[in-house]
């Protein structure tokens, strides 16, 4: 993990395209005091305290457990359609296995470091593996996966990843705080940004597939024109903050952008960016969620009560 | 009475311990022998952590007079696999401060170093502190030269409370500690009005 964001939080799949009650109540299988919705919002993965993870169908409240504590996941994600999920393992090891229902799982040695970072490509063909301080890799999920190519770096592994739209281009945020962007029809690097001098840890394209979003431990988010891969602008800065994960919301003008505080010792927020404004309104939320996701352009929630997990929608 | 390894090595053959086929000098074995004795083993890795920051001011002075925390000397070498001093290295260290807080804005705690021929380093700083999301106080190093793997790494203090005394026993109980050499032993030094922790940590990267 790199520290601040929970590696099994990072780069799960955002586009979402199934609706679901406003508020769903289900029992909890285990103590847990993080979770992770699906894209879909079809299934909530709950990180229970004795390190095993459980996945809960929403809204029957149906569980299964997923890993055994003994397993040691480190990062976890979910395709774009919430039909697969992959784990990250500290041997390097990767296994995508079906979310729900029947499919075969596939588990294969991706490095010998530890993962710390999976993202399925919109097709869900494809899987981007980051390991610690290792170079990015692209695997062709076929029956026996294959590696397609390993995107290199200076050093520190890759911290955000992001696909455009039409699947074209591939962006990259390294440890090193280079951005790269890379042409996914020949894996060749087409441009390189090194005008931050922190690490990045979401890249959001808008989705016109126009300009790329990027934040990170600067604590503001960065605009670029995706034609040029020029800096447009920077959106003010959130003070002693990281731009932890940015989601567009369902009138494509929005963001709804996750901070984490940098010495840890505030819990996460959230602010919706209008970026056509760049003005910024804070997510007003009476309690301390325990996950948050934007599922078909919606904030979905978490809260437990240590015996139910609650998930609401908030406009 | 001491020897040199190639004293050692006639002693032994003018003993009747050793026998030399004809073709191997004894200066050839001699060799041998003490490339053997300065192999070493890669400093064990660490994570980057999400607060590297490019362009860290070229200083060996990280603390400013009124800092608060124990003031730290921290020293070491760098070398190769083969026990061989890098002369053309570059390090970057980066720790919090005593109140565990990284200075994101600015480079309090950050510095860039190129030890040059010497291949050695010293820096003054202080004993960095604790903080929520991690167990263990520690130092950040990245460490580039020309023709060797980038070394990321973090330094661990044997000192620190996390360990109970028994750094052996117990540095696991931060999960980001990858190896027991990590972490250092801690010597005082100084007057009780001026103490000072000083740390040796030698680093050991590996070839491309």
């Amino acid at each position: 993990m790199r520290g601040l964001v929970p590696a099994v939080l990072m780069l799960s799949a955002a586009t979402a395209a199934v609706a679901s009650p406003a508020a769903v109540k289900v029992q909890l299988p285990c103590e847990s005091s993080y979770q992770m919705l699906s894209p879909t919002g079809a299934q909530a993965v709950l990180f229970c305290k004795d390190k095993s993870i459980h996945v809960v169908n929403l809204p029957d409240g149906s569980e299964r457990l997923l890993f055994p504590a003994a397993r040691d996941v480190n990062a976890l994600s979910f395709s774009q359609d919430g039909k697969w999920m992959a784990a990250g393992f500290p041997d390097g090891t990767v296994e995508v296995l079906p979310a729900q229902g029947a499919g075969a799982t596939r588990q294969w040695k991706a490095d010998s470091n530890r993962i710390d970072n999976l993202y399925f490509f919109a097709d869900g063909k494809k899987l981007f593996v980051s390991a610690m301080n290792h170079p990015g890799t692209i695997w062709e999920l076929t029956e026996t996966p294959t590696l397609r190519v390993t995107l290199a770096d200076k050093f520190g592994g890759v911290s955000s990843v992001a696909v455009s739209p039409d699947g074209k281009l591939l962006v990259a945020g390294g440890g090193d705080t280079v951005i790269r962007w890379y042409d996914t029809a020949t894996w060749q690097k087409t441009r390189e940004y090194n005008g931050f001098l922190l690490d990045t840890f979401a890249l959001t394209f808008t989705p016109d597939g126009k300009y790329l979003l990027a934040g990170g431990a600067d604590s503001r988010i960065t605009v670029f024109d995706v034609a040029s891969g020029k800096e447009l602008r920077q959106l003010p800065t959130e003070a002693a903050s990281s731009v932890g994960s940015i989601d567009f919301l369902a009138d494509k003008t929005q963001v709804m952008t996750e901070y984490f505080d940098n010495a840890g010792e505030k819990p996460p927020y959230r602010l919706v960016w209008n970026i056509t404004t760049d003005k910024s309104t804070p997510v007003q939320i009476d309690f301390r969620p325990t996950c948050g996701s934007v599922v078909d352009g919606k904030l979905w929630l978490c809260n437990t009560d240590g015996k139910t997990l609650t998930i609401s929608q908030h406009e | 009475m001491s020897f040199t390894r190639r004293e050692l090595l006639e002693r032994c053959a003018a003993f009747g311990a050793i026998t030399l086929a004809t073709s191997i000098p004894l200066s050839s074995l001699a060799y041998a022998w003490d490339e053997a004795e300065k192999k070493r083993t890669p400093t064990p890795f660490c994570e980057l952590g999400p607060f590297y920051k490019r362009e860290a001011p070229s200083t060996s002075m990280l603390r400013a007079p009124g800092d608060s925390g124990m003031p730290l000397a921290l020293a070491g070498m760098i070398y190769d696999v083969r026990g061989e001093v890098v002369p053309d290295a570059k390090l970057e260290i980066w720790q919090t401060d005593n109140l565990g807080h990284y200075d994101i804005a600015g480079y309090r705690y950050r510095a860039v170093l190129e030890p040059g021929t010497k291949a050695s380093y010293a820096i003054e700083t202080v004993m960095p502190g604790h903080y929520p999301q991690r167990v263990c106080q520690h130092v950040h190093y990245l460490v580039t030269a020309p023709g060797h793997k980038p070394l990321i790494t973090q330094m661990y203090f044997a000192t620190d409370p996390v360990f109970d005394g028994d750094p052996d026993k117990n540095y696991t109980r931060d999960p980001l500690i990858t190896s027991r050499e990590l972490v250092r032993p801690v010597m005082i030094k100084g007057d009780p009005k001026q103490m000072v922790a000083v740390v040796n940590f030698d680093l050991v990267m590996e070839t491309l």
